[in-house]
């Protein structure tokens, strides 16, 4: 029977990697002085980049755990490729930033407000129930008893 | 146990008809009495019996504007794009153009939602605004422009705070970006700046926080969400130093078409 | 001169352009289509583009634009304007239904092959609703001044039926049992309810699909569907269908190992994750599961490019595959934005969360399939597609999810009767129920019922997401009223509750709930209504001491956990449910003990062929008093149909020391039962209805109510059993089941009752 599928069950931890797929052979293939074509061409295009017009590429990459089915996934690591171009449009450094760069803190709860109509509980309940359950005894509603 | 509906006797059958000017008349004594169903009514009748006459062409337009009135979009936009169709070139096209614009306004969403009807609102008015330049509804029309992008921006937001959230912040810069790219002339554009602070803050890339904090500092010096940035970075220990070579120095030049 | 003319010609120029043939659409409109201005040079091209743009305004049936002398003719002739569409002779489907699937419609234009689309859409609107034989003319009266009336005359004729569903070359599964597989059924007399009779070939179409994963699923890896063909009976106005089906040789596993093209990704420490076992039955579902459980490993541990393939070559003598996953990189794009569209009420974030992707992440189609399921499964949308558009850059990639939504709220009356329970007899329930309140995903249910003796009113909620993580958090309010033969409860409640799934199968539940019970005698038990039973009222002294501690409070914690794996929970023919609940009860208020109760049923199919089921469930039960106070008569265990059938209510275990043989319920319980399921031999398979052949045992025992009220002879632990048969039938009311159960070993103070009757899914 199955009961491999049940120990599978007891480490139900589960790890996602989010953002860009770091590869150290490609990264190897574009040292200082390289030009922007040869960065795009091996390390595909940045997660986001820092100028209008290129002056600084970010790859980004996220590692989250999640423990438990019901857990929010956990942050547990960050790295961010930082590929920084001089004047000529080559490559003048290359930094690496980790997890321990980053600061945790809560961010602003204010929103700016936005229009657009809402719908409220009435007009929901009212054309919600607009699909009364089959005239015949006992609708699909749930039965007492048994 | 289906009631039928009684079928319609054909032979017997004939719409009794009444004259088009007589029909027009009575809409539009129902439209000013306010009872728009009996107008809208009268005008869809005129419009089928005679469709030749000028009445039918008018009655076309008003029976649109009945419709919006009551708030059934739909046929509203329905007519009003026929009467397009028929007569493009008459001096009320401009106006039947106005009223598909107002009916997809009427029906735009929550930011929650899908904005299908804001994009339509925005291509509507835009067609209105270049065919029609120098018509009277220009201007609302711009102002609806610019509230429908407005809620676009919103919706930009709305996702980009909700992968803020999660710590996602490769998709939150993405939207915040986003924002300050192609709805820079909306109110959002400020707090994307600070947003964006938050999320280059939050990853470590403390010189783009700074240049972006520094960006709304400069375009907003007295807005809150630029104290909120200020404060962050103070934190930190950092001050808000614009890095003239970054994009959102470029982008902030946009804002203010220094 | 040749030369020259025909470039003249070519660049003709008109002074006026005149049109003629034109009815409702004015001159200048005619005129503003097309490009050709009076003085302007212009070609046969121009022409033919004005042709095509007054063509195009759908306005005209004919439009010819030729040059005479210095000025252009533009002769149209106009469609007729459609002034009314009627219907005639329509019963089953209503004139507005109709008039949505045409496309005449009054103001717009008559031509002719839109009236002939629209007499194929009318028939197609008939077939769907199973009147293939419904016939369609029509009439055009002519009004004047280029007007026209559509009239549709229908003759609806008989509900077109499915006499039989054939099936042709199966041996290893029953016809009775294919027949469960597909969604064709044929005609019974509740069909004119379920209306599952209606022949239709994309469903003829989608039922070969269920048999392939059917016997996929089971083995047969070279099944095929020969044929499927649904002839009608002109006479009868009934269908046969004939399915011929070449179900090929049953396959094992064979060797399974997973190879990987990745150098740093080693195939054999993989090997854990596989689902395919060396032995097992060949099943398409557990190799597609094996794809998913190694692509989310290689993703997680950080190539989520990876693909994964498997690749099966089948051993033809012992009838074995074996199959090798191969893992390879695939093509490196990621998503760069997720466009959600259509959902005109679900919030946006609802849907987005059920995405494990996010934008700016490797794009993996995998992980991709298993949101949209994911998606499915929330049972808000009609239709989800999952689609990807070209983004920005070469290697990324936008997902568009376009989703279809449908109606989930729910205004329900269910009617039950049921013999367990202390709702005994007929009961009626009106709920209102919505899955998807407000599209923030929440879900609300208001509900009030009553029986003969029992009143029920209940509100509950439940967000799915509490603070963002897949915890469905939600609280439910309760008011109940019973009144017994001698006496009458009230109780007031309200349950907190925290859903956590630990993994696909297993999750637990944590509750807090607080209830107030108050209890007092019948009026005619207690006339004078001085508190005391009167001299007719025969109410046991233990009972009453109960009644006496009224208003009761209850603060008590529960943890409960879950493990499922049923395949289907309507119809389950494999699997196991357990669940095991703990409460201490304590937390202030009255009431002080600990309740543990636990339950296990596993389902097992005996024989595929005959579609026989085997259960073979337990359970067990212990409330233990603490803090020094005896425990209240009525948190004691009462037995009931769930315990064991063939006894009453509370029929069996200690009972009172007056004589009453009033049943005051254990502290301890256990109880086990086996069963085998099959399908009724005579009756079509369609009626959905299933034997049951069964055995029950249930000891009810120990009891913490005052030694002297209670008849010490009761209290050990005596064993009841019973036999009996039971008959199960998934009506469109719900899973009814009936039993007629035996005691074979009882004691002289239970009370027997052989038949149950009741509406519900037994878990």
């Amino acid at each position: 029977c199955n009961s491999s599928k049940m120990i599978g069950d007891l480490n139900p931890s589960e790890t996602l990697t989010q953002g860009y797929v770091i590869d150290q052979q490609a990264i190897d293939l574009v040292p200082v002085g390289s030009s922007r074509e040869q960065v795009l061409l091996a390390l595909g295009t940045p997660s986001t980049k820092a100028t209008f017009d290129n002056e600084a590429f970010y790859y980004i990459s996220q590692t989250r755990k999640r423990y438990v089915a019901f857990d929010k996934p956990r942050l547990v690591d960050q790295k961010v490729l930082a590929v920084y171009f001089g004047e000529d449009g080559r490559v003048t450094q290359i930094a690496n930033y980790g997890l321990k760069d980053g600061k945790v803190f809560d961010f602003i709860s204010r929103t700016t407000p936005t229009g657009g109509k809402d719908q409220n509980f009435l007009s929901q309940i009212i054309n919600g129930a607009s699909k009364l359950a089959p005239g015949l005894p006992g609708g699909s509603g749930g039965m007492p008893g048994g | 146990c289906m009631s039928s509906e009684k079928d319609v006797d054909l032979s017997t059958y004939v719409e009794q008809t009444e004259p088009a000017d007589v029909l027009y008349n009575q809409g539009l004594a129902n439209l000013n009495a306010g009872r728009l169903q009996e107008a809208s009514r009268k005008f869809s009748a005129v419009d089928r019996q005679h469709p030749y006459s000028e009445y039918a062409r008018k009655s076309m337009v008003m029976g649109a504007f009945a419709d919006y009135r009551q708030g059934n979009y739909s046929e509203a936009i329905g007519s009003a794009k026929r009467y397009l169709t028929l007569y493009p070139s008459t001096d009320d096209a401009a106006y039947a153009q106005y009223i598909i614009g107002l009916s997809y306004y009427r029906q735009i969403r929550d930011v929650t939602q899908d904005q299908k009807e804001t994009r339509q609102t925005v291509q509507t008015m835009q067609d209105l605004v270049t065919r029609w330049p120098d018509s009277e509804y220009v201007d609302d029309a711009k102002e609806k422009i610019r509230f429908a992008n407005d809620q676009l921006a919103g919706k930009e937001m709305q996702i980009g705070r909700y992968y803020l959230e999660r710590r996602e912040y490769i998709a939150a810069v993405k939207r915040f970006r986003n924002v300050v790219e192609t709805y820079s002339n909306t109110r959002h554009v400020e707090e994307a700046l600070a947003r964006l602070t938050e999320s280059y803050y939050a990853m470590g890339l403390t010189s783009e926080a700074q240049t972006a904090a520094a960006v709304l500092g400069t375009n907003y010096p007295d807005s809150v969400w630029y104290k909120d940035s200020y404060k962050l970075l103070q934190s930190g220990g950092l001050e808000p130093r614009e890095n003239a070579g970054s994009w959102i120095a470029k982008a902030g030049k946009l804002i203010t078409g220094a | 001169v040749q030369f020259v003319a025909t470039s003249a010609a070519e660049a003709a120029v008109v002074s006026r352009v005149e049109v003629s043939g034109n009815q409702r659409v004015d001159a200048d409109t005619i005129r503003n289509y097309i490009t050709i201005k009076p003085g302007k040079a212009f070609s046969s091209a121009d022409i033919d583009d004005a042709v095509k743009a007054l063509f195009g305004t759908g306005l005209f049936s004919d439009v010819q634009i030729n040059q005479v002398g210095s000025s252009l003719v533009v002769k149209v002739s106009e469609y007729q304007v459609v002034n009314q569409v009627l219907f005639q002779g329509n019963k089953k489907l209503k004139d507005n239904a109709l008039a949505a699937a045409v496309q005449l419609k009054p103001r717009g234009t008559f031509s002719q092959q839109a009236l002939d689309a629209d007499v194929e859409a009318v028939k197609a609107a008939y077939r769907r609703i199973g009147r293939d034989d419904a016939a369609v003319t029509t009439q055009i009266m002519d009004l004047g001044d280029n007007r026209v009336n559509v009239v549709f005359n229908i003759n609806e004729g008989g509900r077109t039926q499915i006499a039989a569903v054939n099936f042709v070359g199966n041996s290893a599964y029953s016809s009775r049992r294919l027949s469960d597989v597909i969604s064709t059924k044929r005609s019974t007399f509740l069909s004119f309810v379920l209306r599952d009779d209606v022949y239709d070939d994309d469903k003829l179409r989608a039922d070969q699909e269920l048999l392939r994963r059917f016997y996929y699923n089971h083995g047969y890896a070279d099944f095929q569907v020969v044929s499927a063909v649904g002839e009608l009976d002109e006479t009868t106005n009934k269908y046969t269908v004939t399915i011929t089906v070449q179900e090929g040789d049953r396959y094992t596993f064979g060797e399974v190992s997973v190879e990987s093209t990745i150098p740093e990704v080693d195939g054999a420490s993989l090997q854990s994750v596989v689902e395919t076992h060396k032995g097992d039955v060949y099943n398409a579902k557990n190799v597609e599961d094996t794809i998913i459980a190694l692509t989310e490993k290689v993703a997680g541990s950080g190539y989520a490019f990876a693909q994964v393939t498997p690749r099966g070559d089948r051993n033809f003598e012992n009838h074995t595959i074996s199959v090798v996953y191969t893992i390879d990189q695939g093509t490196k794009a990621y998503v760069e934005r997720i466009e959600i569209r259509g959902n005109d009420r679900t919030r946006d974030y609802v849907i987005r969360r059920e995405f494990d992707v996010s934008e700016g992440d490797a794009f993996n189609q995998v992980l991709i399939q298993r949101a949209k399921k994911r998606l499915e499964a929330l049972d808000y949308f009609e239709k989800v597609e999952v689609s990807t558009v070209p983004g920005s850059e070469p290697d990324q990639v936008v997902l568009v999810v376009d989703v279809v939504e449908k109606s989930t709220g729910e205004f329900s009356v269910g009617a039950g009767y049921s013999t367990g329970g202390d709702t005994s007899g007929p009961s009626i329930e009106g709920s209102i129920t919505e899955r998807n309140f407000l599209g923030r995903g929440q879900f609300i249910k208001l509900s009030a019922g009553g029986g003969k003796n029992s009143r029920d009113y209940s509100f509950s909620f439940t967000e799915p997401y509490f603070l963002g993580r897949r915890i469905a958090a939600g609280f439910d309010v309760f008011n109940r009223t019973r009144n017994y033969d001698e006496y009458e409860s009230e109780t007031i409640g309200a349950t907190v509750r925290f859903g956590l799934p630990i993994t696909d199968n297993i999750s637990t539940q944590l509750a807090y709930n607080i209830s107030q019970e108050k209890y007092k005698l019948d009026d005619d038990c207690d006339v004078d209504n001085d508190g005391e039973p009167d001299a007719g009222c025969d109410v046991s002294e233990a009972i009453f001491e109960g009644i006496q501690e009224s208003p009761w409070l209850k603060s008590s914690v529960s943890l409960g956990l879950v493990y499922n794996t049923i395949d289907d929970m309507k119809n389950p023919h494999e699997g196991i449910y357990a669940n095991v609940t703990t409460e201490v009860a304590g937390l202030g208020g009255d009431a002080k003990f600990v309740k543990v109760t636990a339950r296990g049923s596993v389902y097992q199919t005996l024989s595929e062929q005959l579609d026989l089921v085997g259960l073979v469930s337990g359970g067990a039960g212990h409330v233990q008093g603490f803090g020094g106070g005896d425990l209240r008569i009525f948190d004691h265990f009462q037995s009931s149909d769930r315990m064991i059938r063939g006894f009453a209510y509370g029929g069996i275990g200690p009972v009172d020391s007056d004589g009453f043989d009033d049943h005051l319920g254990g502290t301890t319980y256990f109880n086990a039962s086996a069963e085998a399921q099959f399908p009724m031999p005579v009756i079509p398979e369609s009626f959905g209805l299933r034997g049951a052949v069964f055995a029950d045992a249930a000891t009810l025992y120990g009891s913490k109510v005052s030694a002297d009220l209670v008849d010490q002879s009761t209290t050990d632990m005596q064993w009841r059993a019973s036999v009996g048969v039971g008959l199960m039938w998934a009506s469109p009311f719900g899973p009814i089941r009936i039993d007629y159960a035996i005691p074979v070993l009882k004691e002289d103070t239970d009370d027997v009752q052989e038949f149950n009757f009741g509406i519900s899914t037994r878990f």
